[in-house]
């Protein structure tokens, strides 16, 4: 990994001018450039669901990233008070950076971001950071991937980098939501999961909309045990979402024979992020 | 890493992945270490820095996921971070 | 100093009387979990509270014995070094006046011992005289695990870190140890209202 041998990487090198992907190599280090608070323009705030906001960022420091990756974000008030949250980054690395935040309801940074922020604003933040919870398409398949809520995110930056790249990794996408109207990306999983390699289903578990033929419980082993890929297969599994969610899916996972080192988990927290 | 104890999800609902904290363990290692791999001294399993399970008190606690033994103690102090090494540590970054 | 944040206020906060809040700290009206390990869940009759150490004769308390000791309800502040303080916190439970009343010792300090691993060293001087105590109820109902139950330390004059969740025993020493956080970075002693929060404070 040259990260840790301080070596200069071939992200930095592609910052200097060069927007595209970081993963132009197959064989390129995991790179990082180590990454200070600094303050990102907000270019646009707009609506997902009722309750999320996609924000674009201008950074003209960002050096790239690798989908699945978060960043740290730090309000500071008048007085000094300082809340801080971690954010997965929504867009693969091919697009405009872009952050999804869900609204908490008794949430402090998230109210914010969704109902405050807007474009011309700064944002200070940190990153991207996270590398054991990423994807790149050069690591290869096939990729089972699980959310809960609004730990679709990251996954979804996973998705949407394969589409871009027009790889042909196979991707089973299980996404779990409280109702239809929650579903993050709703519009945009409907076209992913007709592409060729690419599958997609939503469980949706308080609310479904009348004539809904799709699965409409909590995950659970068997509805796992049908998705696939089998454990045969040797998934990477990417797990996201509030953290009692994973961890009853990782057991699951787990019990129907998929490799733990194989489980790369994102915990949000009890809240839900 | 996936956590193979069922019964002590009720007590883990505060409880975060080590990938969490990959912003703060960069500015203290200036380098991504949640890929980097520990060997637990406890238990003897091998896990992504990553894949540690982080807790929040008055620092940060990053714990083995199998035994929850103590690998790190964070503490950020005034305008500088601290880390503790918890026991013998050895650390392998992954080949990619 | 960070850049402001256009906007941004933080959780809404009642006025309150700035004296009770100690430099630095921000008026929380939640009561925020933290914790240096998973939640200890130990059943009231697997239970005991020990003194012990540099005492002539250590003592303990099994669950029923200890919920026999004369109790107090009082309301306190409380201030966590993360920077929340929360006002008017409602606490049941045993004086270490009372707990240490029959213990012989010569010693001036002791670190406190939990469930999970979690230590923390106090003076005696800091936790008698009506500062400190052995609490197993918050807000008038049974402490919750998350929050230390079934007891936990209260020590509501120091940072809230020398608060002990999960107590299970005191251990007198003729010398200060550093507990879990005072040996990582955290100031020995943890006065608010001096601002000790880290080592050289």
């Amino acid at each position: 990994m040259g990260g840790l041998s301080g070596e200069p990487t071939l992200l930095a090198e592609q910052a200097a001018g060069e927007p595209s992907s970081a993963s132009a190599s197959a064989s390129a280090p995991l790179v990082h450039v180590p990454s200070r608070w600094h303050s990102a323009g907000v270019r646009e705030v707009r609506d997902e669901t009722a309750h999320a906001k996609t924000i674009v960022l201008d950074d003209p420091a960002w050096p790239g990233h690798f989908a699945g990756q978060h960043v740290d974000v730090r309000l500071t008030a008048e007085d000094g008070y300082q809340a801080q949250r971690s954010y997965s980054i929504a867009s693969a690395p091919e697009e405009p950076l872009a952050l999804t935040v869900e609204r908490i309801d008794d949430g402090e940074v998230s109210p914010y971001l969704t109902e405050e922020l807007r474009a011309g604003d700064e944002l200070e933040l940190r990153g991207p950071v996270g590398g054991h919870f990423t994807w790149r398409t050069a690591d290869g398949g096939p990729l089972l991937l699980l959310a809960g809520g609004s730990g679709l995110v990251p996954l979804m930056a996973m998705t949407r980098h394969r589409i871009a790249r027009a790889d042909a990794t196979r991707i089973e996408l299980l996404v779990s939501s409280r109702s239809l109207d929650d579903l993050l990306f709703a519009e945009e999983l409907k076209r992913a999961g007709a592409q060729p390699g690419i599958d997609v289903k939503i469980t949706l578990t308080r609310a479904q909309p009348p004539g809904w033929s799709g699965l409409a419980r909590r995950v659970d082993r068997a509805m796992l045990a049908e998705l696939g890929p089998p454990p045969s297969e040797r998934p990477r599994v990417f797990l996201c979402g509030p953290t009692a969610f994973v961890e009853s899916a990782a057991d699951a996972l787990v019990a129907l024979g998929h490799a733990p080192s194989a489980i790369h988990a994102e915990r949000f927290g009890p809240s839900g992020g | 890493m996936a956590d193979p104890s069922p019964a002590s999800s009720s007590s883990e609902d505060y409880a975060l992945d080590g990938n969490a904290l990959a912003g703060l363990l960069e500015e203290v290692f200036a380098a991504e270490i949640t890929t980097a791999l520990r060997v637990c001294q406890s238990c003897g399993t091998q896990s992504a820095i990553g894949a540690h399970r982080a807790y929040r008190g008055a620092g940060v606690v990053l714990r083995c996921p199998v035994c929850r033994d103590l690998a790190m103690r964070i503490a950020e102090l005034r305008g500088h971070t601290r880390v503790w090494l918890a026991g013998e540590w050895s650390f392998e970054t992954p080949d990619r | 100093m960070a850049p402001i944040s256009r906007g941004f206020r933080g959780r809404p906060r009642r006025e309150v009387d700035p004296a009770r809040v100690p430099p630095g700290q921000y008026v929380v009206n939640d009561f925020p979990v933290l914790s240096a390990g998973p939640t200890p869940h130990t059943p009231t009759d697997q239970w005991s509270l020990q003194i012990g150490g540099a005492v002539a004769a250590p003592v303990s308390w099994t669950w029923e014995q200890f919920r026999a000791l004369a109790t107090e309800t009082f309301t306190v502040d409380i201030h966590c070094v993360t920077k929340w303080s929360k006002l008017g916190t409602s606490w049941t439970g045993v004086s270490l006046d009372t707990l240490l009343a029959g213990v012989e010792t010569d010693a001036g300090y002791f670190t406190a011992w939990c469930d999970g691993g979690y230590t923390t060293n106090l003076a005696l001087a800091d936790v008698t005289g009506g500062q400190g105590w052995v609490v197993y109820e918050f807000d008038g109902a049974p402490l919750e695990a998350e929050h230390g139950g079934p007891a936990r330390l209260l020590v509501p004059h120091l940072y809230f870190w020398k608060s002990a969740k999960w107590l299970r025993g005191l251990t007198l020493t003729p010398e200060d140890q550093p507990g879990f956080w005072e040996a990582a970075g955290y100031n020995n002693h943890g006065d608010p209202w001096k601002e000790q929060r880290y080592w050289g404070d």
